[in-house]
């Protein structure tokens, strides 16, 4: 490989990126822009969520219980009803997700320790929503025994622990009040860093489109010249992301960032390098930028959302889907974005983690090398 | 060099040929034998052999369809060979095409230079490809700009240069490495007749300096300017001659008729006796003929007794468009 020619390529990419806004904006906005829209998508729903309460005791005690359950962020009041009709109304026209009815009896039962006769109704059609407001209201209703009525439990000789109620069981990226964006975000961030590598499958589709392809064949450049020089400009732009991107993580959303930089860095660097092979294989096989765009959702976006562990557990699907995952840049990535922003662990742990990324990114190149020819046909 | 008139510069070219004597004859720099390119089952380029020798302007004509742009990528390795063989500059076509590469400058019919990089990062692009010193890349950006008549537009995009310009910088991109042969597919198609005229002196210019050449054109005048043509149909070539000796091919003269009823005098011209094959050109009827003082005489005595009106009547030269004409339907009617 002739480095002049690769730097050649590479120059004129950036030409390209920096003259043609749609691309720089690609490259360097999205990246960010979808990292704050599915942060804010994946965790808004599930704050504020409407629910009516039915008091049919109407006790002092009752009173300051609804009061505890709507204090939060979590669970937000949206009307207090007289009649079971009204709920199924509101539940109707979707206007709550859950509604809470408090039995004529709560006071007396809970106060003589009988236990919490609640009951929870959850609109089916959204059991996200609906799992939501039962863990919500069971971890609030445990709160609310802890400080309201503890001095009367205790005076009964019972100690908290023993009579817990509910049991209490809580996931925790659906859990605003435990700080899923934790755990959500750094996982995010693999996937959205990987952008640059839709710009990268459509310059070579470009190329081809536009006939300047053709000229380029027509030269003695090689094949590995052209496919690195054209990867370069965009695993740079995708280097600004890498800083960026932590900065918003840490200063916007309050994400901890444990481990070192330096290594996030580096490990970054070698991701971009296994997901731009794939826009590049894509780019090879591809003729036209629609194409191009549709492949490339097809096996590097949609697989990098559901199958890299960001949001489902690898180890709950099927072995295939397993396989197919260790093949996928984001699989491994995910693993070092958590490891190194939670509980800050270094290479000693996640060297596996980046062989497999330079293991795939060579693999990649190498299939898109070998199926790209200097010919039109 | 700039003649109006296509023969002169022909005869021109070969008294002023650089190639020094001692070496002819020369063996051909590109050589094909029965070089076949399938698509499917249509063979688009059909068993060609194709001799061109060194210092050649030679013209590739034909209807579009004929095989003429496969041709010219074929020669430029862009193309798998399905059958035959061929050898440029004394590389094989099949087994050394990046070699090759080196010593052709290709030009693809379509636009096909960098739009957001301006005319001189174009140039420099090409010469980084082509291992241009830079010491020379200096020299040869200016020359080729001077030449080309695009140094003031240097710092100018190339998206926002007309067709002209564009085709003319194309070109100098395919010369920053000062190739030997030059590949030009339609260089001058959808260009003004002023910037095409300009693009010619300067293929002339190339031409005199002793750069082989192959140029395809649909334009008959341009054919008219090369050393040798090349008639493609249907992926055959059908005849591979001297622009003269083509026209030759063509007994006969030709009489040039402006008639007034123009279907009329189309049917009745086709009726006369002698009259081989009628064209038309704009307005006029172009006739073919045998002898062409003596059937001009009966043309008008007939056109006169049909009483069908003309403006003029006349001997003309046979060009290459009328000799072009007559050999495509000399092929389609086989």
């Amino acid at each position: 490989m002739n480095l002049r020619h690769i730097w050649a390529v590479t120059r004129k990419e950036f030409h390209h990126i920096l003259r043609e806004r749609s691309t720089l904006i690609l490259v360097l906005i999205t990246p960010t822009a979808l990292l704050l829209l599915m942060a804010y998508a994946l965790t808004v729903d599930i704050q504020n969520v409407p629910i009516a309460v039915l008091d049919l005791d109407r006790s002092s005690l009752s009173r300051s219980f609804v009061q505890q359950i709507t204090a939060g962020e979590d669970l937000q009041l949206y009307a207090q009803v007289n009649t079971l009709d009204e709920i199924e109304g509101l539940l109707m026209h979707g206007d709550i997700k859950a509604a809470l009815i408090l039995s004529p009896a709560f006071a007396s039962d809970l106060l003589s320790l009988r236990g919490l006769p609640l009951q929870i109704i959850i609109d089916g059609t959204e059991p996200e929503s609906g799992a939501f407001a039962v863990d919500h209201i069971a971890w609030r209703a445990e709160e609310f025994i802890n400080t309201a009525i503890s001095d009367q439990i205790q005076a009964r000789g019972f100690s908290i622990e023993s009579l817990q109620p509910i049991d209490l069981r809580i996931r925790t990226w659906f859990n605003p009040s435990l700080k899923p964006r934790n755990d959500l975000i750094p996982g995010l961030i693999s996937m959205v860093l990987g952008m640059p590598a839709l710009s990268v499958a459509l310059t070579l589709a470009h190329e081809r489109e536009h006939g300047t392809l053709e000229q380029l064949m027509a030269t003695p450049i090689k094949r590995s010249e052209l496919l690195v020089g054209k990867m370069l400009p965009y695993i740079i732009v995708g280097l600004v992301n890498v800083i960026v991107i932590p900065i918003l993580a840490v200063l916007w959303f309050k994400i901890p960032f444990n481990g070192s930089f330096a290594l996030f860095f580096v490990l970054s660097a070698l991701f971009l390098f296994a997901i731009l092979s794939m826009g590049i294989i894509v780019g090879v096989f591809m003729p036209t930028q629609a194409a191009a765009l549709a492949l490339s959702f097809l096996v590097i976006f949609f697989p990098g959302f559901f199958l890299t562990g960001i949001f489902f557990p690898i180890a709950s699907m099927p072995e295939m889907m397993r396989m197919e995952a260790l093949g996928l840049p984001g699989t491994h990535y995910a693993v070092i974005t958590r490891g190194i922003f939670l509980p800050g662990v270094g290479l000693n742990i996640l060297w596996p983690y980046a062989v497999m990324l330079v293991g795939l990114g060579f693999a990649f190149t190498g299939v898109a090398a070998l199926f790209f020819k200097k010919k039109l046909g | 060099m700039a003649n109006s008139r296509g023969e002169e510069t022909v005869a021109q070219v070969s008294v002023n040929h650089s190639i020094p004597n001692h070496l002819i004859p020369m063996p051909p720099i590109i050589e094909t034998r029965t070089l076949t390119r399938k698509f499917k089952e249509n063979r688009a380029v059909d068993s060609l052999d194709l001799t061109i020798k060194p210092g050649e302007l030679f013209g590739l004509v034909g209807p579009d369809g004929a095989g003429k742009t496969t041709t010219l990528r074929l020669l430029a390795g862009l193309l798998y060979v399905s059958e035959g063989s061929g050898t440029i500059a004394g590389f094989d076509l099949a087994a050394q095409p990046e070699a090759i590469k080196q010593r052709i400058g290709y030009m693809a019919q379509a636009f096909s230079l960098y739009g957001k990089l301006s005319v001189l990062e174009n140039l420099l692009f090409f010469a980084e490809i082509y291992d241009v010193s830079p010491a020379a890349q200096k020299e040869r950006t200016q020359r080729l700009l001077a030449f080309a008549g695009l140094t003031e537009f240097k710092d100018r995009r190339a998206a926002h240069l007309s067709g002209g310009m564009q085709k003319k910088l194309a070109l100098a991109c395919t010369l920053i490495h000062e190739p030997p042969i030059l590949l030009l597919d339609e260089p001058t198609t959808g260009v003004d007749p002023v910037s095409r005229r300009e693009f010619w002196n300067i293929l002339t210019e190339l031409h005199l300096n002793g750069t082989t050449i192959i140029v395809s054109t649909p334009y008959m005048d341009e054919a008219d300017r090369c050393s040798q043509v090349g008639l493609m149909y249907e992926g055959r070539l059908v005849i591979c001659d001297s622009p003269a000796n083509i026209r030759g091919q063509l007994q006969g003269d030709l009489i040039e008729i402006f008639p007034e009823d123009w279907h009329q005098a189309h049917r009745l011209a086709l009726t006369l006796e002698g009259v081989r094959e009628a064209q038309t050109y704009g307005e006029a009827l172009h006739l073919l003929v045998d002898d062409g003082p003596q059937r001009l005489i009966e043309i008008q005595e007939a056109f006169a007794s049909q009483q069908l009106a003309y403006k003029t009547a006349r001997i003309a030269p046979i060009r290459m468009e009328e000799a072009f004409i007559s050999l495509i339907r000399q092929m389609e009617q086989r």
